[in-house]
């Protein structure tokens, strides 16, 4: 039960009303007595089990094309409820790692479990968790998408009621008459997108989900994302774009080569990586000329100086021990401005670290 | 143990039945079919005046050599790049991510694409079989109803072949030389065996004088086309096969059981390797 406060918007009186989640409710205003319809905020309640604090676990699992390894050894925690991010470049091995959770494809060592559920072992119970979204999704070309969506709930065992709304929620409710087959690729995607909601999975997992689509729908699709964890759900995403996962995600997984490289926190990562917040301070008059105080504060890491600006990485808490410092030199601050340190740097770092690169 | 639920089974066959029912070159081959059923129908019946169910011969004879080409056809444009295509376009990827087993895919396709096939079967024939019943009436309605079901039994033996090619095969295209190598070798199965007689130190009288040597017949276990066809003589309890001046006897070795469990070899083999194939295939 929610309660929710509203605004009557004829004659603003405010009043209290009451209902379940995703419930639709007439209201009469008592004070000007128009009527409306109300649908309560967010959809039926996820499933989870609490037994287990790990939405996937993969442990060791390596994937072998001939001689080649596209997935190296790899290890992955992703916790309930959290947005995981899997991020490398094209051709590191995300996909690969993604089919061989969902058990599309046979790993040659390594064990996976979703929800608990070995994937090998207890596969339908595995899969019955998890909602997938594939990079390259297609369906059956002969088939309306109401057909298509009423064959997945059925395989899922589900209310085929939910297949309208779903419809209508990713915008195709004007081709639910047509074919699959005559749909456009953008389309096809959203009926992509109205297929993994079925049944409320807890788990998403989502292949390149913003890949390809223009910026009124990578919007759409992080809400999607937001709102679907926000009713507890765990989700897994992968990018090789780096601000698509920046924002987003709890934790991220960065793979290249099929190895991982690293697995934690977007703020976590930063540190590993020893990447600093930058300051940039414009001092009048300074000329190229860095002032002695500050080059003698210790543990700053680096000083450049361009005109009139100084640009100075080092820990944030040395920020107003610098500051102080320029002041009391007699000079006069113009502007101060923090570039954070962004996940492009970690990961480039990460890479030319792994190839060999300096660190 | 391998565990089965029929309600997947069942889900995924009425998808598949919804989905190629609608395919266009299914509807094209159909329409052929039941055109050809219906000519052959009312020329075999007008030929033999009157007489056409007391002597079916004709008859079946004219609308199996329609049914043996057309039935596999059709079966082999359904199935041959069922697996493959899919895996390559990414239908089968959403699919398998759902809680359904490969088996039960396999199977719903095998019955969803029967059901299909039963469609074409029951329109060419049933609308044949009122055309005969009307010009000649219904004395051997068994037999005709024994060439019914070995003819969907024949179209479940190319499905479960061209199956398990898509289920081998990687690719699309390379499942479309597999579908046609499969459609061809029926055709020119008879050839073959020809030439193999020819090579052996026969000769092209001794065929039409009937004096040839016993495997020529019995090979027919390889071709399950000719198996089919041999099956539906049986079923009218014909051992001789007259044309024009010459004749046949189909030799006692292709007895009924005989015929009946090559046929279920050749439907049951394919469909355990095609499971064997798609259970270790990488989507």
């Amino acid at each position: 039960m929610i309660t929710k406060r509203i605004m009557c918007p004829k004659c603003k009186n405010q009043l209290t009303i009451e209902g379940n989640p995703g419930e639709k409710k007439i209201i009469n205003c008592p004070k000007c007595n128009s009527k409306g319809v109300f649908t309560f905020p967010g959809d039926k309640p996820i499933k989870k089990s609490d037994t287990v604090s790990f939405a996937i676990e993969v442990d060791g699992l390596t994937k072998m094309y001939k001689d080649l390894k596209a997935v190296d050894n790899l290890s992955l925690n992703i916790r309930k409820g959290e947005i995981f991010g899997l991020l490398g470049p094209n051709g590191a091995g995300k996909t690969t790692t993604i089919k061989a959770i969902l058990g599309l494809i046979h790993s040659n060592a390594g064990t996976v479990k979703i929800n608990g559920y070995d994937i090998k072992k207890q596969d339908i119970e595995a899969k019955k968790s998890v909602g997938y979204l594939p990079e390259r999704v297609s369906f059956y070309d002969n088939l309306t998408p109401l057909q298509t969506l009423n064959f997945f709930c059925e395989l899922r065992g589900d209310d085929k009621s939910i297949a309208k709304p779903l419809i209508k929620e990713v915008g195709l409710e004007d081709a639910i008459a047509r074919k699959v087959g005559t749909f456009s690729k953008g389309m096809v995607q959203l009926l992509g997108v109205a297929q993994v909601m079925i049944g409320n999975p807890p788990v998403y997992i989502l292949d390149e989900p913003m890949a390809g689509l223009d910026a009124r729908w990578v919007k759409t699709i992080r809400d999607k994302i937001r709102k679907l964890n926000e009713q507890g759900a765990t989700v897994i995403f992968s990018s090789h774009i780096l601000s698509e996962v920046q924002n987003l995600c709890n934790r991220v997984a960065i793979i290249n080569k099929g190895k991982l490289i690293a697995q934690d926190t977007v703020p976590n990562l930063n540190k590993l990586l020893n990447i600093k917040p930058r300051l940039e301070i414009t001092i009048q008059g300074l000329n190229g000329k860095i002032p002695e105080l500050i080059k003698n504060i210790t543990g700053i890491e680096s000083i450049d100086v361009l005109n009139d600006t100084l640009f100075i990485t080092c820990e944030p808490s040395l920020r107003s021990k610098i500051i102080t410092s320029i002041e009391k030199s007699g000079l006069i601050i113009d502007n101060i401005k923090t570039i954070e340190p962004s996940l492009e740097e970690a990961f480039m770092k990460l890479i030319s670290t792994d190839e060999g690169g300096v660190k | 143990m391998i565990s089965i639920n029929p309600r997947s089974i069942y889900t995924f066959a009425k998808k598949e039945f919804l989905d190629n029912i609608r395919n266009k070159w299914f509807l094209l081959l159909t329409v052929l079919f039941i055109i050809l059923i219906l000519v052959f129908s009312y020329v075999a019946g007008g030929q033999t005046g009157g007489d056409t169910f007391g002597n079916m011969q004709n008859t079946v004879l004219l609308m199996m050599s329609i049914s043996s080409i057309l039935i596999p056809l059709i079966a082999i444009i359904l199935g041959f790049a069922t697996i493959s295509g899919e895996a390559e376009s990414g239908a089968l990827y959403v699919v398998l991510s759902y809680p359904i087993r490969r088996i039960e895919v396999l199977l719903g396709k095998l019955f969803g694409l029967g059901a299909v096939i039963m469609v074409s079967i029951f329109l060419g024939f049933g609308l044949g079989g009122i055309v005969i019943a009307v010009t000649v009436g219904t004395e051997s309605f068994g037999g005709y109803l024994g060439f019914i079901l070995l003819s969907i039994f024949v179209g479940f033996i190319y499905l479960s072949l061209s199956i398990s090619i898509s289920a081998y095969c990687k690719k699309r295209i390379t499942s479309i030389l597999g579908g046609l190598i499969l459609f061809f070798w029926g055709l020119i199965y008879g050839t073959v065996l020809f030439a193999i007689l020819l090579a052996t130190g026969g000769s092209y009288d001794s065929l039409f004088a009937g004096d040839v040597p016993e495997w020529f017949f019995n090979s027919v276990v390889f071709s399950p086309q000719d198996l089919y066809q041999t099956a539906v003589q049986r079923a009218f309890g014909v051992s001789t096969i007259q044309f024009e001046n010459f004749s046949f006897e189909i030799p006692d070795f292709l007895s009924t059981p005989v015929v009946v469990i090559s046929l279920i070899i050749w439907f049951i083999i394919p469909l355990i390797l095609g499971y064997i194939f798609f259970k270790r295939r990488d989507i």
